[in-house]
């Protein structure tokens, strides 16, 4: 410029200066970009399809938990004596050829005195209908309002054993229902108690760091080494037998919480630990915002969607630990219903081969863990919205 | 009884005179012709016992084969002794006592009893067995201070005082007591029996007053016991067989050193009984033991690995091993048992529980527990309408049996129940549960050992009545010895176990079950503890109507009239009826025996008993053969 040459021309442009002009986003894209965490979490969990319908089943069946008694076409206690492991009746529509909508036919039930068994030959002629909507068993439903009113019954003087009975006669299906209640509600109940040890023991451990640290860990290390079913066994021998039922079940789920959430306070601690490092911890600190706060408020946030989606992997544990507990006899006790407490009365040979249907509480248990376990995939890829892996 | 068991003998001994041809055990042909071990005509005693086998289900067989089992532990070794049944004097199928390892038994005025061994007779390992085994034991085992610090034990005890015991003999030896002793006979007939002699020759080799002392201690410290008496007893349980080692008077001797998974019996070739033709027993060569868990024992036995099978398989089974019977090579029999009841519910009168034992104790209340079961129910429920409803006493098979004991307080009846336990003053909460005095709601807890799964389907039927009754009654399964122990300290208010062991007696059978008399009565645990330690532990009964049936037992005992004894036996059994000391649920209900069908020689219709009976050992397994040629 020196050299007294002419000056470069000078260009301006009148536009206004727009600076994503070079990567315009759509209106799509806009979304995208100013869409909450959750959002994103939700958009990318409706992809995994298969996460999607798991959870539809599972909303499905914690639905029917709320209406059991209307759903089980006997009461929990309605014992059937002359129908003692009679196997399941088929649902027919056409009888003689003819469709006259839903019906069982009867069993009629003999004793076979060579081989002492117990026989139930199907009558063709007894034709049963089902009714619907209808009055049946009394029941007092969630223990409270007596009624009588069921989505399917018997027919008046028939029987309606979709799924067998059992060795003192009781419906099968109707114990699965019912069962289902107990079965569903330990792994949520188990889970939050867990949830709240892990959170709260691995948030200090993480945020202090330190000896505090040093001794959860020992904590924990001891804890995992211990082997878990005689662990179970062994706390769930100490519950008192006079405890009431509904006692004894809160006992197995704080049993089965207690010894759960190691996994979970190690993930918070290791993430703390990273996170307290942070430029926002440090101002946080600065400003006089308490421990509880700084964790609270501003760590965990940061890792609530992983906490969720291993909170929802751990359920199907949870639910098999009941399962395990009360197959061992060590869990609930008649006359609480659990599938696992059903699922004693299989334990036997002659389950296997004269009587397969007292197996089927192994149906509901199998879907509800698959259903937990697709659901809790989908969430961990959701969790994490703005990778792209798989996607 | 002097003359039946006379009588006896003597078909024993004449029988012994065909002797003259024995036929040699092919089991041992090589041993024997080698030179190991004798030929069989100087094996067995001069005098053997002859088992005459000439009945429409017990014929003569031959020798060979392995007889197969399945058991749940290593410690069910013991009923190798138990099915051996080779006694002193053992119980017929009549359920009469007769001479049997004994050639002779004299009995005086129930009190001198004069034992004459065979002579000849040998232990497993071809030592001679004489009255110095007898000898051994009174003077070195029962009344050593080390080995039996409380002296002789209580069979050998009258009112305290021991016998006088004298060896008249090398084949003969005599026990006298003062008073006569009831107990002495039967509990060397007992399927536990009480060893009064031990293999000298083997045990002195443990024992202070014959071993060399530096011996005896190298022995202990290498077996890792104690003292020398922790040793001798160890090496001498003849009862547990669990020693290899220990020479038998068994049909079959162990051969496996516990623990294993496996066990093996062989003949004992020394055993004293032939059959008519000069074979001698055992008939077949080995029997097995395979370890199997409780639960796996009715498949396996259904999928053939058994040949002989009652343990471990129940009622519920019968149905899938039926079904086996079309697929593998065995049937089933049904059995009857000799219990008084299947499952019997027994009140502790000595619980510790201050709010129920006086309820428990009432009269009136266990009466009303017993009429709110619906026993018609639990037999078509639970055992498809094959067993008998009614009260824990003896079955119809006995003399003594009379029909209101079965049904006194045992039909349901809610009606006269409710009315019993309202008149008690124990009124209804909202929930419809009773409620005591104390105001706690009248809940018990009722302890099984859960063993068999029937007994939580009785009880559960139960639970659902007595609910009607007002009483909420829970569950609970338990460890064997745990159930023992808390129903011995008070502990457990409620308890199950099956009935009566013997529901077959007869006038002299000892009523031992009726009245309190031992610690193991789920019933009074404490009153039993008394009577067993004479005053030292325990507790004196102080309930008028146990006090009874205490008096009648010791009328009993000081009585040898046949028809005093009965009415005594029937005073006690309608006492026990009335007063619900246990409450009776179902009774014979048929007990499933799988059978090689090749076997011969099991009957078709037996009892299945512990006591008398010990299981197979009154039918002589020793004389079960097999049809098919198994000597190789």
């Amino acid at each position: 410029m020196s050299n007294g040459a002419p000056p470069l021309p000078h260009f301006v442009d009148p536009r206004p200066f727009d600076p994503d002009e070079t990567e315009q986003l759509t209106a799509e894209q806009e979304r995208y970009s100013l869409a909450s965490q959750w959002q994103l979490m939700w958009w990318r969990f409706r992809q995994h399809r298969v996460a999607v319908l798991c959870g539809a089943v599972l909303l499905a069946l914690y639905g029917m938990i709320l209406i059991s008694e209307i759903l089980a076409p006997y009461a929990l206690e309605s014992r059937n004596t002359g129908f003692i492991y009679a196997p399941p009746q088929a649902i027919r529509l056409f009888h003689d050829g003819q469709f006259i909508g839903p019906f069982v036919y009867g069993l009629e039930y003999s004793v076979d005195l060579e081989t002492m068994a117990r026989r139930y030959e199907v009558d063709r002629t007894d034709v049963q209908r089902i009714r619907f909507f209808c009055l049946g068993d009394p029941y007092a439903f969630w223990g409270l309002v007596p009624g009588r009113f069921h989505l399917m019954c018997p027919a008046e003087g028939g029987t309606l054993f979709l799924l067998g009975t059992d060795r003192l006669g009781h419906d099968m299906l109707s114990r699965i229902i019912y069962g289902a209640r107990i079965s569903l509600t330990v792994g949520l109940i188990g889970i939050a108690i867990s949830f709240v040890l892990g959170i709260t023991i691995g948030g200090l451990a993480g945020y202090f760091g330190g000896w505090v640290d040093g001794i959860v860990q020992r904590i924990i290390e001891v804890l995992r080494s211990l082997p878990e079913l005689p662990l179970w066994m062994a706390l769930s021998a100490a519950l008192p037998i006079s405890w009431s039922p509904v006692l004894i079940y809160f006992g197995i789920t704080v049993i089965l919480g207690l010894l759960d959430w190691p996994g979970l306070a190690r993930a918070v601690r290791s993430k703390l630990l990273a996170l307290r490092e942070e430029d926002y911890c440090t101002a946080a600190r600065l400003m006089g915002a308490s421990p509880p706060r700084i964790i609270g408020r501003h760590l965990l946030p940061n890792f609530m969607s992983h906490l969720i989606a291993s909170a929802t992997l751990s359920i199907p544990s949870m639910i098999l630990g009941e399962t395990a507990l009360s197959f061992l006899g060590l869990g609930l006790r008649p006359p609480i219903t659990s599938w696992g407490v059903l699922l004693i009365e299989a334990q036997n040979i002659e389950a296997v081969v004269l009587y397969p249907w007292l197996m089927l509480p192994m149906v509901p248990v199998i879907v509800t863990v698959l259903a937990f376990n697709f659901l809790g995939d989908g969430l961990r890829d959701a969790a994490d919205p703005y990778s792209t892996t798989g996607h | 009884m002097r003359a039946v068991l006379v009588l006896f003998a003597c078909i024993a001994m004449t029988a012994a005179a065909s002797a003259a041809s024995f036929v040699e055990t092919p089991f041992f042909a090589a041993a024997v012709a080698e030179g190991k071990l004798p030929p069989v005509a100087e094996r067995l005693p001069r005098t053997p016992f002859v088992v005459t086998l000439d009945g429409p289900e017990r014929s003569p067989g031959r020798h060979g084969g392995d007889l197969r089992m399945l058991m749940s532990q290593p410690r069910d070794t013991r009923l190798m002794v138990v099915f051996g049944y080779a006694r002193l004097v053992g119980y017929n199928q009549n359920w009469e006592l007769v001479p049997d390892i004994l050639s002779k038994l004299d009995v005086d005025e129930g009190r001198v009893f004069t034992l004459h061994l065979r002579k000849g007779h040998r232990w497993s390992d071809g030592a001679p067995f004489t009255a110095q085994d007898f000898k051994f034991f009174w003077e070195d085992v029962a009344n050593n201070p080390d080995l039996s610090p409380s002296g002789p034990d209580a069979f050998l005890r009258v009112d305290g005082e021991a016998p006088k015991f004298e060896v008249i003999d090398e084949t003969t030896v005599r026990y006298t007591w003062t008073k006569p002793n009831p107990f002495f006979l039967p509990a060397l007939a007992g399927a536990r029996p009480e060893f009064i002699f031990e293999p000298a020759h083997y045990l002195k080799a443990f024992h202070p007053r014959y071993a060399d002392a530096a011996d005896l201690q190298a022995k202990i410290t290498a077996a890792g016991q104690r003292n020398w008496a922790a040793l001798f007893t160890q090496k001498s349980r003849q009862y547990r067989n669990d020693n290899p080692e220990l020479p038998s008077l068994q049909p079959w001797v162990l051969q496996t050193r516990p623990p294993s998974s496996y066990f093996i019996f062989i003949r004992n070739p020394f055993y004293h009984r032939v059959d008519q033709h000069g074979r001698q027993l055992p008939y077949i060569d080995r029997v097995t033991f395979t370890m199997a868990s409780p639960g796996l024992i009715p498949a396996k036995t259904a999928a053939g690995d058994a040949d002989l099978q009652a343990r471990g398989i129940g009622f519920d089974n019968i149905t899938v091993l039926k079904q086996g019977e079309k697929r593998n090579p065995y049937r089933v029999l049904l059995w009857k048992t000799a219990r008084g009841a299947e499952v019997a519910i027994y009140p502790n009168l000595n619980t510790i529980d201050a709010d129920l034992a006086p309820l428990v104790r009432n009269t009136d209340f266990r009466r009303a527990l017993s009429l709110a079961i619906d026993r018609d129910e639990i037999n078509q429920a639970v055992f498809t309408g094959f067993g008998r409803p009614g009260n824990d006493t003896v079955l119809p098979g006995s003399p003594l049996f009379k029909s209101e004991f079965e049904t006194k307080w045992a039909s349901f009846d809610l009606k006269q129940a409710n009315a019993i336990l309202d008149g008690l003053g124990l009124p209804r909460d909202s929930g419809g549960i009773r409620k005591l005095p104390s105001g706690r709601r009248l809940q018990m807890v009722v302890e099984t050992a859960g063993e068999d799964p029937t007994e939580v389907a009785v009880l559960q039927l139960v639970q659902s009545t007595w609910r009607k009754l007002g009483i909420d009654l829970l569950v609970k399964p338990e460890q064997r010895e745990i159930l023992r122990n808390r129903v011995f300290s008070g502990e457990a208010v409620l308890s199950v176990w099956s009935g009566l062991e013997n529901a077959l007696p007869n006038a002299n059978t000892i009523p031992d079950e009726m009245a309190p008399t031992s610690q193991q009565q789920l019933s009074w645990p404490k009153w039993g503890q008394h009577y067993e330690s004479g005053g030292r532990a325990g507790a004196p009964i102080d309930l008028p109507a146990a006090e009874r049936l205490a008096a009648l037992r010791q009328q009993w005992l000081t009585t040898l009239d046949a028809q005093q004894r009965s009415r005594l036996w029937q005073d006690m059994l309608a006492i026990r009826a009335d007063e619900v000391f246990t409450i009776g649920t179902v009774r014979m209900v048929p007990q499933p025996v799988v059978v090689s069908t090749a076997l011969r020689n099991v009957p078709k219709e037996g009892i299945y008993n512990w006591e008398p009976g010990a299981f197979f050992g009154v039918y002589q397994p020793d004389t079960f053969w097999y049809a098919d040629d198994r000597s190789k």
